[in-house]
C-alpha cells in the first residue's frame, strides 16, 4: 500500500538557525505514527510543516501523492478538508459552542441541511464522551474535556488523516490515559492514520504502531517501540532510559546554543 | 554615521514590509468581500450584522453623549466670539459647518477606533496566541474569509451611519447651548441652521467617515494578525492598534480637508 504521508529532505529554519535538516520518513495508511522527541527537538515545527502552517525552505511533503508544499494556496485549502488537526491548547473557538466548534468545518464546506449538521455534531460529541455537552463553552470545559472537544471538531469532516499535537500534555495521568484509549479508539474504528507528536513515553507504549524519534532537527531512527529499544543510538537509549544528560555535556549545548559558536 | 544610515534603512525597510503586508490584507479582504460571494464560496451575513451592532449601536451612548457635549461647548466657544460683534445667531451656522465637515466624523471615529479597533486587535491577537487562527486554516477555513471581511463590512457601514447621528446630534447640543444658556431663538437657530449646510458638507463629513471606518478595521486587524508571545503581545498590538488608527485617521482628515479644499 502506498505511503499516505511522505516527507523527502525536508528542511525547515528560522532565519539562519535550522530547525529541521533532511527529514525522510513515511506514514502509512490506518497506522498510529508517533513523532517522539525532547524540548526543542523539531518536533512540532515538523507537525507545523505537515499540516501546512508552514512552509519549508527545501524538500517536499505528499500527503496522498500530491506534493502539499508546492501546492497553491487554494490546493492546500481543498486537501486540508481531509486532515484534522488537535491542537495542544485545543484551539477551540472560544466564542463558539462545543456544538458550533465541531460544526465550523461542516458548515464551511458542505451544503448540509442545519438539522443534518446538528445530528452529525451530536453523533461526533457521542463519540468522544461529550454527549450533552454541546451548548457549553470551551470556557467552561476542563483541559481533558477541551481535547475530545478538539478530537470531535478534527473528526467533523471524516479525515483520512488526524495529527496530535502533544494530546497529553498538561493532563493528569488517568485523563491522559483516557484520551490515550480514544486515540486507539479512533484507529481501531475507523481505520484513521494518525500522527502524533508527544514526548510522553507512557503514551508512545499504548499508541504507536511506528515511532520516528527526533534529534536536534534530524531523525535518530523510524520503527516499531521495539526495534527502538533494541537501537544502539546514544541519544534513543538515553530518551528510552529516561537518563538525565550529563551536566557538563549540557552545560556546554545551553552555552552553544546562546552562541551560536560550536 | 554608517550605524545611523543602517537604521534608517532597517526601519524604512520594516515599514515597507507592514505596507505590503497591509495590501495584502486589503486586497484579501476585498476578495472576500466583493468577488467570493459571486462566486458562490459564501459571505458569513449573521457575524457581520452582530459586528455593526457591536460597531455601531453599541458605540451610539458614548458618541451620542460626546457629540452632544462638543456642540454645547462649541456653540458657548463660538458665542465668546461672536457676541462681541451682536452675531450670536451665527452660532447655528458654525456648529453646523463644524459638525458636518469635521467634528462628528472625526470625534466618531476615533471613539470607535478606542472601542472597536482595539477590540478587533484583542479579538484576533488572542485567536492567534490560542492558535484559533491556525484550527482555522487547518480546516481549511481562510481567516479572512471568516473573521475579516463581516468586520470590514460592518465597520465601514457603523462608522458612516453613527457618524450621521453624530451630526444631528451635534448640531442639538449647539442649539441647546445657543437657546438656553446664550439665548438665541429656536427658530432662527433653525432657519440659520437650514441655511448654512449645503449638500457638499454633509457629502465631505460622509465620505471621510468612511474612510475613517476603513482604517480602523484594517489597522486593527493587521494589529490583531501581528501578535506574538502571549498575553503580553496582545496588550502591546492593542495599544499600538489605537495609536496608529488615531494617526491615520488624522492622516486620511488632513488629505479629504486639503481635498475637499480645493474641490
Amino acid at each position: 500500500m502506498e505511503p499516505i504521508i511522505v516527507v523527502e529532505d525536508l528542511q525547515v529554519a528560522y532565519g539562519d538557525k535550522v530547525v529541521l535538516d533532511g527529514i525522510n520518513l513515511s506514514v502509512e495508511p490506518g497506522e498510529v505514527f508517533v513523532i517522539l522527541g525532547g524540548s526543542g527537538s523539531g518536533k512540532t515545527t515538523l507537525l507545523r510543516n505537515l499540516v501546512g502552517l508552514m512552509r519549508p525552505q527545501a524538500g517536499r511533503i505528499l500527503i496522498d501523492g500530491r506534493d502539499f508544499t508546492s501546492m497553491s494556496a487554494a490546493e492546500r485549502m481543498d486537501i486540508r478538508r481531509t486532515m484534522g488537526m488537535c491542537f495542544q491548547g485545543s484551539a477551540l473557538l472560544g466564542s463558539l459552542s462545543v456544538a458550533d466548534n465541531v460544526a465550523l468545518p461542516l458548515r464551511e464546506h458542505t451544503k448540509l441541511e442545519e438539522s443534518t449538521i446538528d445530528i452529525m455534531t451530536r453523533i461526533k460529541l457521542e463519540l468522544v464522551g461529550l454527549g450533552g455537552f454541546e451548548d457549553y463553552l470551551p470556557s467552561e470545559l476542563s483541559g481533558g474535556m477541551r481535547k475530545r472537544a478538539g478530537i470531535a471538531r478534527a473528526m467533523a469532516m471524516d479525515p483520512k488523516v488526524i495529527f496530535y499535537d502533544e494530546p497529553s500534555a498538561g493532563l493528569d495521568p488517568i485523563v491522559a490515559a483516557g484520551l490515550d484509549e480514544l486515540i486507539r479508539t479512533m484507529q481501531s474504528t475507523f481505520n484513521l492514520t494518525s500522527v502524533v507528536v508527544t514526548h510522553e513515553m507512557e503514551s508512545v507504549r499504548i499508541i504507536a504502531d511506528r515511532v520516528c524519534v527526533l534529534h536536534q532537527g534530524r531523525v535518530a531512527g523510524i520503527g516499531s517501540l521495539d526495534e527502538l529499544e533494541r537501537s544502539d543510538h546514544q541519544y534513543i537509549q538515553q530518551f528510552f532510559a529516561r537518563r538525565p544528560d550529563d551536566p557538563g555535556t549540557a552545560d556546554a549545548d545551553y552555552a552553544r546554543s546562546l552562541t551560536n559558536i560550536d | 554615521m554608517i550605524d545611523l544610515v543602517g537604521r534608517v534603512g532597517r526601519w524604512v525597510l520594516e515599514r515597507f514590509k507592514e505596507v505590503l503586508q497591509v495590501s495584502v490584507l486589503m486586497v484579501d479582504t476585498v476578495v472576500w468581500l466583493v468577488v467570493a460571494p459571486l462566486t458562490g464560496k459564501g459571505f458569513r451575513w449573521r457575524s457581520s450584522i452582530r459586528n455593526f451592532v457591536e460597531f455601531g449601536v453599541r458605540s451610539l451612548p458614548i458618541v451620542g453623549m460626546i457629540s452632544f457635549l462638543i456642540g454645547v461647548i462649541i456653540a458657548l466657544q463660538a458665542s465668546y466670539t461672536l457676541d462681541q460683534w451682536g452675531a450670536n445667531r451665527y452660532i447655528a451656522d458654525l456648529v453646523a459647518v463644524s459638525a458636518l465637515r469635521e467634528l462628528a466624523p472625526l470625534m466618531t471615529a476615533i471613539l470607535i477606533a478606542g472601542r472597536c479597533g482595539s477590540a478587533i486587535t484583542a479579538e484576533i491577537g488572542t485567536m492567534k496566541v490560542n492558535e484559533e487562527i491556525d484550527a482555522l486554516e487547518v480546516m481549511g477555513v481562510n481567516p479572512i474569509k471568516y473573521l475579516v471581511a463581516p468586520k470590514f463590512l460592518a465597520m465601514v457601514t457603523a462608522v458612516p451611519a453613527v457618524t450621521a447621528l453624530a451630526m444631528l446630534i451635534m448640531i442639538f447640543g449647539g442649539w441647546a447651548s445657543a437657546v438656553f444658556v446664550v439665548g438665541v431663538e429656536t427658530e432662527i437657530y433653525v432657519t440659520q441652521t437650514i441655511g448654512a449646510i449645503v449638500e457638499k458638507d454633509l457629502l465631505t463629513g460622509m465620505i471621510k467617515s468612511l474612510f475613517f471606518g476603513i482604517a480602523i478595521c484594517w489597522v486593527g486587524v493587521y494589529r490583531g494578525f501581528q501578535v506574538e508571545g502571549g498575553a503580553e503581545g496582545v496588550g502591546r498590538q492593542t495599544t499600538a492598534s489605537v495609536v496608529t488608527a488615531i494617526f491615520l485617521i488624522i492622516i486620511v482628515d488632513l488629505i479629504f480637508t486639503v481635498l475637499f479644499y480645493y474641490v
